[in-house]
């Protein structure tokens, strides 16, 4: 799982007014490189929420990404690649993500969440 | 007794979940018994209730009313047993084998991938063995599907999956730029759900954000392989899916003596895997000779199921697939499946409701936050791409 899916995962167990973000809990990391594509960048960058981006980056074990961002930065090589780098090229490999509100536990398999729910929680 | 039999079956017939009542009319479905159905109530009566009991916390007595539907204990996003046993356990046990038949990239989904802006995320909902994951190169793909061996082939491949159910997708509020979803809802056994779904895929793209949704049609191009499909009768709908189904319904069902069996169209001389399971969301034209037989047979079968939209569709798993899957096993075990030597497979039955032509649409009209842009009929499948505008 990279961290950009991470950006738009959502518990959504009855009940839970803001299941965004999900925590990580973190076993197998593994990076993977990409080719970095700009406007790709740049199109997602409104898309993402920046605190949750860094706070899981920073969980994944890596701090480069600054505080806050906006949309010139996009304009810096070195910030694109720390961006391209944070929302790509980290992967989740074992581990968890946790509902912020219930503490549920999505696991994630070689990569792989499921985020399927119980009976009881839809 | 009767009546407390019919009491028990009206209020599963208000519920948005089939139960335990499958375990009855599946066995009637292997012996092709219908004309006997309410005699068997009758006689299982109780058994019946000690399904009822067994099988719910609570059932409700009144839930005639469509307000108390929300407030049920029967969710829309609870997944009913009809998809349970006929969808989802048998994707995940044929997986590999039907991953390896699906590999032709319909020329309309590749179009409407193209056409995306370069740098779109776009979002495959049911994305099945990630066939279209990635088809346009200038996109990112994220794909979910709620068979997690069929995501575990995407995964392999280097796709950007996850497990979920298509009914509630754990996504954020309008974060992909546009969404597809390729015969994947005419799984889903109540209009509700596929409604839901509809609104799903809406809700999780951008204002702006584009949503093509494929399903197969009642209208096949090609008679002759619905005439293979099982169509489930009246009784079956009303026990197993409960009053969300659409159809009208028609006294005029006809009992399944007069729908030829797979095995009673027996003209075919070989079975390859492709050909026997061809028809899929690319349908292709028949493999089968026409022979005279098969005509008359698939004229009467089409006259007969005008109205009909529920249906069984087989799925032959060659037998030295199925040792590798392990879940045949318990599959035949529990009567989900069956095993035909004559054609060396195990035979699957996947749910399907058809969509008749106007359906999808008038399913996607209602919705106040996306209109309708495009709509047309290609290869036995009905399809349509939303804008959402709000």
């Amino acid at each position: 799982m990279r961290l950009l899916t991470h950006n738009m995962l959502s518990s959504n167990i009855k009940g839970v007014a803001n299941g965004f973000p999900l925590r990580i809990e973190v076993e197998k990391v593994i990076e993977k490189q990409v080719e970095l594509n700009a406007d790709f960048l740049r199109n997602l960058f409104p898309k993402i929420e920046w605190k949750a981006l860094l706070d899981a980056a920073r969980t994944m074990g890596y701090a480069e990404l600054p505080e806050e961002a906006d949309s010139p930065m996009l304009d810096s090589d070195e910030f694109l690649n720390k961006f391209h780098h944070a929302l790509l090229e980290l992967h989740l490999e074992e581990g968890a993500l946790v509902c912020p509100e219930t503490g549920r536990r999505f696991p994630v398999n070689k990569g792989i969440p499921n985020m399927l729910l119980h009976e009881d929680e839809v | 007794m009767l009546y407390n039999v019919l009491r028990v079956i009206r209020c599963f017939y208000q519920s948005q979940q089939a139960c335990s009542v499958l375990t009855i009319a599946q066995s009637l479905h292997q012996s092709g018994i219908f004309s006997t159905m309410r005699e068997v109530n009758i006689k299982g009566a109780s058994g019946l209730c000690t399904l009822v009991s067994d099988g719910q916390s609570d059932i409700p007595q009144s839930v005639s009313d469509s307000e108390n539907m929300g407030k049920s204990s029967f969710s829309v996003q609870s997944t009913p047993e009809i998809e349970k046993k006929y969808v989802h356990h048998v994707y995940d046990a044929i997986a590999p084998h039907f991953s390896s038949t699906r590999f032709a990239k319909w020329p309309k989904v590749a179009t409407f991938l193209s056409s995306l802006p370069s740098g779109s995320l776009v979002l495959d909902a049911g994305c099945g063995n990630g066939k279209y994951l990635g088809l346009n190169p200038d996109c990112f793909f994220i794909g979910c599907d709620i068979s997690g061996p069929l995501i575990k082939i995407c995964a392999d491949r280097g796709h950007e999956v996850l497990v979920a159910d298509a009914v509630n997708l754990p996504y954020r509020t309008g974060f992909g730029d546009a969404a597809i979803s390729i015969a994947v809802l005419h799984h889903l056994s109540t209009e509700i759900r596929r409604k839901r779904a509809i609104e799903e895929l809406v809700r999780v793209v951008k204002k702006g954000g584009l949503v093509l949704i494929t399903v197969w049609a009642v209208e096949q191009e090609d008679r002759s392989l619905v005439a293979k499909w099982t169509p489930l009768t009246e009784k079956y709908v009303e026990e197993w899916i409960g009053p969300g189904s659409p159809h009208a319904r028609s006294p005029s069902s006809l009992p399944l003596e007069s729908i030829p069996e797979n095995e009673d169209n027996g003209l075919r001389d070989h079975i390859k895997d492709s050909r026997e399971n061809s028809m899929e969301e690319m349908p292709e034209t028949s493999h089968l000779a026409s022979k005279g037989k098969n005509d008359s047979l698939s004229l009467k079968h089409e006259k007969n199921t005008m109205n009909q939209q529920e249906y069984f569709v087989p799925w032959h798993l060659p037998y030295h697939r199925a040792e590798v899957s392990g879940a045949s096993a318990c599959a035949l075990a529990n009567g989900l499946a069956k095993k035909d030597d004559k054609k060396g497979a195990v035979v699957y039955n996947r749910y399907y409701h058809v969509f008749s032509e106007g359906e999808l649409e008038r399913l996607a009209s209602g919705m106040d936050n996306a209109v309708i842009v495009e709509r047309f009929y290609d290869k036995s499948n009905w399809c349509i791409i939303l804008e959402k505008i709000l």
